[in-house]
């Protein structure tokens, strides 16, 4: 606290809804995490190996790219869209990467993120010229990208052959005994959060998300900011092909695609807001966790991997019910 | 009179006593004891922040207190919702209408109360209707039950919020209290009238409680009144014996004087270059060549009727509209801005009338709001300097005197003032702004805040600032101007000096005007 202002004012903070708010948001930053210990203590004493180093390896692996493509969508989800597009988009670069890693190495991956990269620029500066909402435009390019990949492969999947070796690092290296994939993923929310704490625009997304008319008015380019969080998007979608792809040795028109429900699940079960304005990296990290704790102990209660996708659709559900800021739903609408 | 003779000796309709309720951090209402007597209509005042909405919301049943009990004819009631509410027999008109568009008169009338009109589910349309044509014809009003709530004027609306506030007599024996919070603040002249007309009506079957901070309507209708400040209810007057001066003096707790304008401390304009000019600027449909020119330290009133352009240019010299025809200079330059981004680089900072949507970014600090504009002052590179960003934000708060428990603060939390406050912090903070557009800088501010404003508006431009204003009042405009340029249909009929007791009156200006 400041002892710059006198504390005697009291004639502020009132006519408020104060009460509901705050003890709501409050509880939004700290459940997620009481859930995640509860699920990985009631794994472990269903299924003692679990804590062992090979089955965190393991989790790592299959978390990173869960996170990563939930890291781009927080950006997107925090200034009150919807990227429907990213694991879709992420597919697609899992078939430029194998389809490039032949002609141009190593650098056919940074040739396929920057690609990505591009791709998701344009479909926020659609989103914001058009003026359509962003949940339209990504169903679209969902659509777009699955059939861009499909004429690509003629609908096959891309077997990597000995290029492979060019992107085996990424499956190979382990540092400190964590699986590169997982510093990858992990890193990358980290440098997102700590820069979203120290960059003077760093807190411009959350902003769009509250309030776009005050940020325009304020004279802040809420065009480029919407362009910038699906170019983030499309950036994280690369990362994660990246990592699919080393991990499957292949590229496939629909690789990614069934991670978009868990990515969606990942980002509300942690925390931040679907409306916008609230949340960030770090909550996407503990929700991404959570999910893939999740599915670790639905198997180990012996529940079939069909039912996955049941639970995820359910967790989004409940989560933003949960969750939802709703004295903000009736100013927005 | 015999009536309200009669009602002194009566049993108070309402008895509010001892009520406390205290929030995190906050006493909203401290002991607060109040009645409301039988036909009675009982004014209750205070700026934004005394308790009054924090009473109101007690007495609709959305807070529960803390201490204290409330009586209705003497018996003792506790409220769960605003149903329990209703039910006791008060009657809520809110600031904001709270009527469903899509609907019938009659359905909004018996919102929520419809039980006795319905067959297994069913509407009973013509009781439905015969029971909200009674509430109705209490007010005199000519609105059918049947027609859409839609097709309907504001003032309309207005009639139906106070029959469906009446409705509430149906469930409870006995005369209702109607409360009216803040039922003028978005009323033309000539609909207040009916609106007091009204007022004078539901005397007859009901105690009314006005909420306003319009201290001469409040004047004007009230029987009693009760001055609300800092959650105490300091004062208890006749408006027979008390004046608008003394209300005030209660209200804010300061002398109000002639001073309200802070008219003495109009400097006068030096001889400098103009820092905005415009010429022949038009926009198709909403204004024609309008040329004006504001120099440092000067404010330029800008009057005019609904329609006249004046919203629009403002908008245009933002950058957030475009025009299609003329010129801008700035400083010397010529500008042309497609969006806010490039005229807030220019040097240009926009007060927006929109406080809630455009103002502020509620659900950010009062830092991130204070930064919003500019935060150059306070980076390191990319990079925010924390020390830096807490140095200059509690600089601001100080000097512009924001009251908030911290700049860590949510915005939202703050009063409408404080919150004016901090839109003007963002923009005094950033040392490229030269010109401030101020688009109705004190609506809907009580009038402390309002003189706040004011001494705010004098500051700046002691400080070189050039000022364009539209005000809320014309008399707000010339008060404050030193030069009032008059628009009409589009186009500028008239410019006024408006030294210090050389200004012109609002009747003069008016002839232009229309």
């Amino acid at each position: 606290m400041d002892g710059v202002t006198p504390m005697t004012e009291m004639t502020q903070t009132k006519n408020v809804h104060v009460g509901a708010g705050s003890s709501q948001s409050r509880l939004i930053a700290i459940l997620p995490l009481i859930v995640l210990i509860v699920l990985v203590a009631a794994v472990t004493i269903r299924q003692p190996s679990f804590l062992n180093i090979r089955s965190l390896q393991s989790l790592s692996i299959s978390l990173a790219p869960i996170l990563l493509l939930g890291l781009g969508q927080t950006f997107v989800v925090l200034t009150g869209g919807i990227d429907l597009s990213n694991a879709a988009l992420a597919s697609l670069g899992t078939v430029l990467l194998a389809m490039w890693l032949p002609h141009f190495g190593v650098g056919a991956a940074a040739l396929m993120i920057i690609t990505l990269t591009l791709l998701g620029f344009v479909v926020g500066w659609v989103s914001a010229t058009a003026q359509i909402p962003t949940f339209i435009v990504t169903l679209g390019a969902m659509g777009l990208w699955g059939g861009v990949g499909m004429v690509l492969t003629g609908e096959a999947t891309v077997q990597i052959g000995s290029s492979y070796q060019a992107i085996a690092w990424v499956r190979d290296t382990l540092f400190l005994q964590i699986p590169m994939p997982a510093i990858l993923a992990v890193g990358a929310v980290l440098l997102a959060a700590a820069l979203m704490a120290t960059l003077s625009s760093g807190r411009k997304f959350q902003a769009i998300g509250l309030a776009e008319q005050a940020v325009l008015m304020s004279g802040g380019s809420t065009f480029l900011l919407r362009c910038v969080a699906f170019a983030l998007s499309g950036l994280c979608a690369g990362l994660a092909a990246l990592v699919l792809t080393a991990s499957q040795y292949s590229g496939a028109p629909h690789l990614a695609d069934s991670l978009l429900l868990p990515v969606i699940a990942a980002i509300v079960v942690g925390g931040t807001a679907i409306t916008g304005g609230r949340g960030g990296p770090m909550r996407t990290l503990v929700g991404a966790s959570i999910i893939v704790v999740l599915r670790v102990g639905l198997s180990a209660i012996g529940v079939d991997a069909a039912y996955e996708q049941v639970v995820y659709g359910a967790v989004i559900i409940l989560a933003v019910a949960l969750t939802i800021d709703r004295s903000r739903m009736q100013v927005v609408k | 009179m015999t009536q309200l003779m009669s009602s002194e000796m009566a049993q108070p309709t309402l008895q509010v006593e001892n009520l406390t309720k205290t929030f995190p951090g906050v006493i909203a209402l401290d002991d607060v004891s109040l009645e409301v007597r039988p036909h009675e209509v009982v004014g209750l005042i205070g700026e934004n922040g005394a308790g009054k909405s924090t009473l109101l919301n007690i007495l609709s049943g959305l807070y529960a207190p803390d201490s204290g009990t409330l009586k209705m004819n003497g018996k003792e009631v506790s409220f769960k919702g605003p149903r329990d509410s209703a039910r006791a027999g008060i009657g809520m008109v809110h600031q904001e209408q709270s009527l469903v568009s899509a609907v019938s008169v009659a359905e909004n009338i018996l919102l929520g109360a419809e039980d006795q009109s319905l067959t297994a589910g069913w509407y009973r349309w013509s009781s439905l209707n015969r029971r909200a044509q009674r509430q109705l014809d209490k007010i005199g009003s000519r609105i059918r039950p049947t027609a859409s709530l839609g097709t309907l004027t504001f003032a309309q609306k207005q009639m139906v919020e106070l029959a469906k506030a009446l409705a509430v007599e149906e469930e409870y024996d006995g005369q209702p209290v109607i409360v009216l919070d803040e039922p003028t603040s978005v009323l033309e002249s000539d609909d207040l009238e009916t609106l007091f007309a009204e007022i004078e009506r539901l005397r007859q079957v009901a105690s009314v409680v006005f909420v306003s901070h319009r201290l001469d309507e409040v004047l004007r209708v009230s029987d009693r009144v009760y001055v609300m400040k800092d959650g105490r209810c300091v004062a208890e007057r006749d408006p027979k014996t008390v004046d608008v001066d003394e209300l005030y003096r209660l209200m804010v707790g300061r002398e109000s004087s002639g001073q309200f304008y802070r008219e003495a401390q109009q400097a006068p304009v030096r001889d400098a270059e103009p820092v905005l000019t415009t010429k022949g600027l038009t926009k198709k449909g909403c204004f024609v060549d309008v040329s004006l020119e504001v120099r440092p330290g000067e404010v330029l009133g800008i009057a005019g009727v609904q329609g006249a352009g004046r919203e629009e240019l403002s908008r245009v010299l933002f950058g957030a509209d475009s025009y299609d025809a003329g010129e801008v200079w700035l400083s010397g330059k010529r500008v042309r801005f497609s969006s806010p981004v490039g005229a807030v680089r220019a040097g240009i900072g926009y007060i927006p009338t929109e406080r809630r949507l455009e103002g502020i970014a509620q659900g950010m600090s009062v830092k991130e709001n204070v930064l919003l504009a500019d935060s150059r002052a306070v980076s390191r590179g990319p990079f925010l300097d924390p020390r830096l960003v807490k140095e200059l934000v509690s600089q601001w708060v100080m000097k512009l005197n924001i009251k908030t428990p911290n700049i860590d603060a949510d915005v939202a939390n703050l009063s409408g003032g404080n919150q004016q406050k901090v839109i003007l912090a963002k923009w005094l903070s950033s040392p490229r702004v030269k010109v401030l557009i101020l688009d109705h800088p004190t609506r809907g501010l009580d009038v402390g805040a309002k003189e706040d404003v004011y001494a705010l508006i004098r500051e700046l431009c002691a400080r070189d600032m050039a000022i364009i204003l539209l005000g809320d009042t014309l008399e707000e405009v010339i008060a404050l101007s030193h030069r009032v340029v008059v628009m009409r249909d589009g186009s500028i009929s008239a410019l006024f000096e408006a030294a210090p007791g050389r200004k012109p009156t609002p009747v003069e200006l008016v002839k232009w005007m229309v």
